[in-house]
């Protein structure tokens, strides 16, 4: 049944998703070639396996974020809700009446607990989203911006602005510290790459994964081919959510501490991968595969452009430019393939 | 300059689509300030034919003369500038806007960027008044009846000094009280140097407006004359539908079995009071113009629509859901095949086994192979012209993308299938080979709905007939030899 590639057009026969995936990585090929060349100590192994350890977390909001692109909706509240389900975890694991400082003193639960309290915060937010978006069909633009303010502005009331890192107990810190043994590979990169490896197989394997696409490609037709649309949504928002609230148990273990505005622009940087990754703002295709090449694609850049010629100050400009050329390659690369 | 008697000639004018020539050799004129009908079957051409007056589409081959000179639009807003203004059914007004803001919109004059009043304005103005002096150039839009919406579009037509204006089913949407005001309205453009292309089904509205009326078939011009010198609806009827035979259709075996689908007294927003029933391996069709209330029948059924009254499938109520309905043994091939039925940047194996992924799937994971081999059997069964499993919906022609729409629903194992316009804007050969396999389905033992406004489509598959008019069913006919297609259309068009 398959034929051969066709002459006419790029990419001939392949999907526009595995076609842009293809794309993507043969820029961070040509990209990765040039850094080596003229970045200093770009080649060596460490840069190299830092590239990917480093953006850990983005990685890991970029899957439900993804997921959502794919559905053709936004979750703009991911770093909001690292933020506070951060803030969260320190506050319900703090000593009760233990100093005067009022950011000293927390609710004393043990720590599991405390993280399970924290985490179903999260999927609250997650629920927030889904009510109007799913049930009421809002602009998801509009409600994960509003979740967004909401999640941080709990983090910002418990710690008053600032930050909470006293009276912990030693098991807060253990996960974040934790890394494979002889290696500096912390346990949240494994935790990084075993949530990539599973949303992979739910993206190509499983029936809930193909409604993901069958929503996105055509909403209205999903519907009247029996697919529970608003479920769908709903399930995705709250792993989305609860994804960014693992991420803030991981980050606030990893620093002691619960910071109102951790993760800020993190919604933003998970975006920019996805869409680097070629996932369509259009929604109905894209992969979490093509996410993770966008993340290292974004790393390579902004590692080599920090690297070479501009200050730390430009990551944003960066950011906001990259954004834009991602949409361009994107439109670019598809009309070509329309022949 | 010397007005020609004809504001409008056409000459062998030709327009195909892929597979289908739409509009094929048509000749006629129109005289000058008279109301001149289009009528025809849907499909007729006339749709296809007032596009390309308005610039929408653009001709195959031929010649058009508009007040004796060639007429060529790109563009809608090029054929208003020449002359030819078309109000459509989906009328074009800004309800937020008043009434005044409204017929100046889009030719607003300009100082430093505010607004000027103009002669133009008070002109328009004027010209509403001497239509219809209860519109007030202050009013909200949004507090106009519909009627009242059109006389504001056709006040603006006429004062932009338009030679034809072009009515689309008008009273559609439009009670009876309303229309008849339309109609005095209408019938004064005379004087006011306009002249008016009318399409309507309802052929009475024909007789008491029309001076000239044209009918089409086919893509093919039948006839034009004068309303006068037709004598009665049968005749017009005759024009229409010509020399139809439905030899292919073969009357079914045995008596039917037992009912599958009991609808009673359903009413919703469109429907009024309708009951009947549905019977195992029988194929049903709903046959009515556009906006007769076929679609929301359907999508009631699936559970799209709100209803009230009793739908009981196989005995049972059905819980107001599609994926209810498809559980249930129940599947739709929506109206619009693009937009409701596929998934057109979804390959064909991406589309098929949507309906029932339970087939092909273990603890809610997909077996490819058996979802590939899936596939490859119903595009053999209904043989879709592709060379692979993997080739984007998008890229198949009409009559194959209804085909997959079609292997989405025969996926679903369903019972009972609703067909909403199987055939519409599909070339011949699919069509009769969409229709091989709604008969082959009935002879398994499947019931099948088509909801139609194509007659031959109708009389060629469906045992038993319902007609509907205005949302109210009209009568059951059984298909057969002795079954009177001039009586169908006389009832469908609004006749007793």
């Amino acid at each position: 049944m398959e034929t051969k590639p066709g002459r006419k057009t790029i990419g001939g026969n392949w999907s526009n998703e595995s076609f842009l995936t293809v794309f993507m990585v043969g820029v961070l090929v040509v990209l990765f070639g040039v850094a080596c060349a003229f970045v200093p100590n770009f080649y060596q192994p460490k840069n190299m396996i830092n590239l990917i350890t480093n953006n850990w977390f983005i990685i890991i909001l970029g899957i439900g974020v993804t997921f959502l692109l794919i559905t053709g909706n936004f979750d703009l509240s991911v770093g909001g809700v690292i933020a506070m389900t951060g803030v969260l975890s320190v506050y319900f694991c703090q000593g009760v009446n233990v100093s005067k400082n009022v950011l000293a003193n927390g609710l004393g639960l043990p720590y599991g607990a405390a993280v399970a309290l924290a985490l179903a915060c999260a999927v609250g937010i997650g629920g927030i989203n889904a009510f109007f978006i799913a049930r009421l069909k809002v602009p998801s633009i509009i409600i994960t911006l509003g979740t967004m303010m909401l999640a941080r502005g709990i983090g910002q009331v418990i710690t008053r602005g600032a930050q909470r890192n006293t009276s912990l107990p030693d098991v807060f810190g253990v996960v974040g510290d934790l890394s494979i043994r002889g290696t500096s590979i912390k346990i949240s990169v494994v935790i990084m790459i075993i949530l990539v490896i599973a949303a992979y197989i739910f993206e190509k394997m499983t029936v809930s994964g193909r409604r993901t696409y069958l929503i996105g490609a055509n909403p209205v037709a999903a519907r009247l081919s029996g697919i529970k649309v608003a479920r769908h949504l709903t399930f995705l928002y709250l792993t989305s959510a609860l994804l960014a609230g693992v991420t803030g148990i991981l980050l606030a273990s990893e620093f002691k501490a619960g910071v109102a505005n951790r993760a800020t622009g993190y919604e933003f940087d998970a975006l920019v991968i996805s869409l680097l990754g070629g996932v369509s703002i259009a929604g109905g295709f894209g992969s979490v595969l093509g996410m993770f090449v966008g993340a290292v694609l974004l790393s390579v850049m902004t590692t080599s452009a920090t690297g070479l010629l501009l200050s730390p100050d430009w990551q944003f400009t960066l950011k906001g430019i990259v954004t834009f050329l991602a949409i361009l390659a994107q439109r670019f690369a598809l009309d070509r393939r329309k022949g | 300059m010397q007005l020609t008697e004809n504001v409008l000639e056409i000459r062998d004018l030709v327009k195909d689509f892929p597979g289908v020539r739409a509009v094929n050799n048509v000749s006629f004129d129109i005289k000058r300030n008279t109301i001149h009908c289009l009528v025809g079957e849907n499909g007729a051409g006339k749709s296809t034919l007032i596009k390309i007056l308005t610039g929408a589409t653009f001709r195959t081959a031929g010649k058009i003369l508009l007040n004796g000179e060639d007429f060529w639009a790109h563009s809608p807003k090029e054929a208003k500038q020449k002359g030819i203004s078309t109000i459509f059914q989906e009328l074009n007004v800004v309800d937020q806007l008043t009434v005044e803001e409204n017929l100046t919109l889009g030719m607003e004059e300009t100082t430093f960027g505010f607004l000027r009043r103009t002669d133009k304005i008070n002109t328009m103005v004027s010209v509403m008044n001497s239509l219809e002096p209860s519109i007030s150039p202050r009013q909200l839009v949004s507090t106009l009846s519909v009627a009242k919406k059109q006389i504001v579009e056709i006040a603006k037509a006429v004062a932009t000094e338009s030679d034809i204006i072009i009515m689309d089913e008008p009273t559609a949407a439009i009670s009876e009280s309303e229309i008849a005001r339309l109609f005095k309205i209408v019938k004064g453009l005379r004087e006011k140097n306009v002249t008016v292309i009318y399409i309507s089904h309802r052929l009475d509205e024909i007789f008491e407006l029309g001076d000239y009326v044209t009918v089409m078939r086919d893509g093919r011009h039948i006839d034009t004359k004068p309303v006068p010198e037709i004598k009665n609806r049968s005749e017009l009827i005759k024009m229409m539908i010509g020399k139809t035979v439905f030899e292919e259709y073969t009357p079914k075996e045995g008596e039917c079995k037992d009912a599958i689908l009991q609808v009673r007294n359903l009413s919703n927003h469109k429907l009024k009071d309708i009951s009947f029933d549905v019977h195992e391996g029988e194929i049903v069709g709903f046959y009515g113009l556009v906006g007769a209330g076929k679609t929301e029948l359907a999508r009631a059924i699936y559970g799209v629509d709100e209803y009230e009254g009793e739908i009981l499938f196989k005995g049972r109520k059905l819980p107001p859901s599609p994926d209810k309905a498809i559980e249930a043994g129940i599947a739709l091939v929506p109206e619009e095949r693009r937009s409701q039925g596929l998934f057109t940047i979804l390959t064909i194996r991406g589309n098929v086994p949507v309906m029932n992924m339970k087939k092909i799937s273990r603890n809610g994971f997909i077996n490819s192979s058996q979802e590939k081999k899936a596939t490859v059997e119903y595009i053999d069964t209904l043989r879709i012209a592709t060379n692979s499993t993997e080739k984007e919906a998008s890229k198949l022609s009409g009559g194959n993308q209804q085909k997959v729409v079609f292997a989405k629903c025969l996926f679903a194992d369903a019972d009972l299938l609703m067909l909403d316009e199987p055939t519409r804007g599909i070339d011949v050969g699919a069509k009769s080979e969409i229709y091989g396999i709604v008969r082959r389905l009935s002879k398994e033992g499947k019931s099948i709905m088509v909801f139609s406004s194509e007659l031959p489509e109708i009389m060629n598959i469906c045992d038993t007939i319902y007609l509907l008019y205005d949302g109210s069913m009209k009568a059951t006919m059984r298909n057969g030899c002795d079954i009177d297609s001039e009586k169908i259309v006389h009832i469908v068009t609004g006749g007793d």
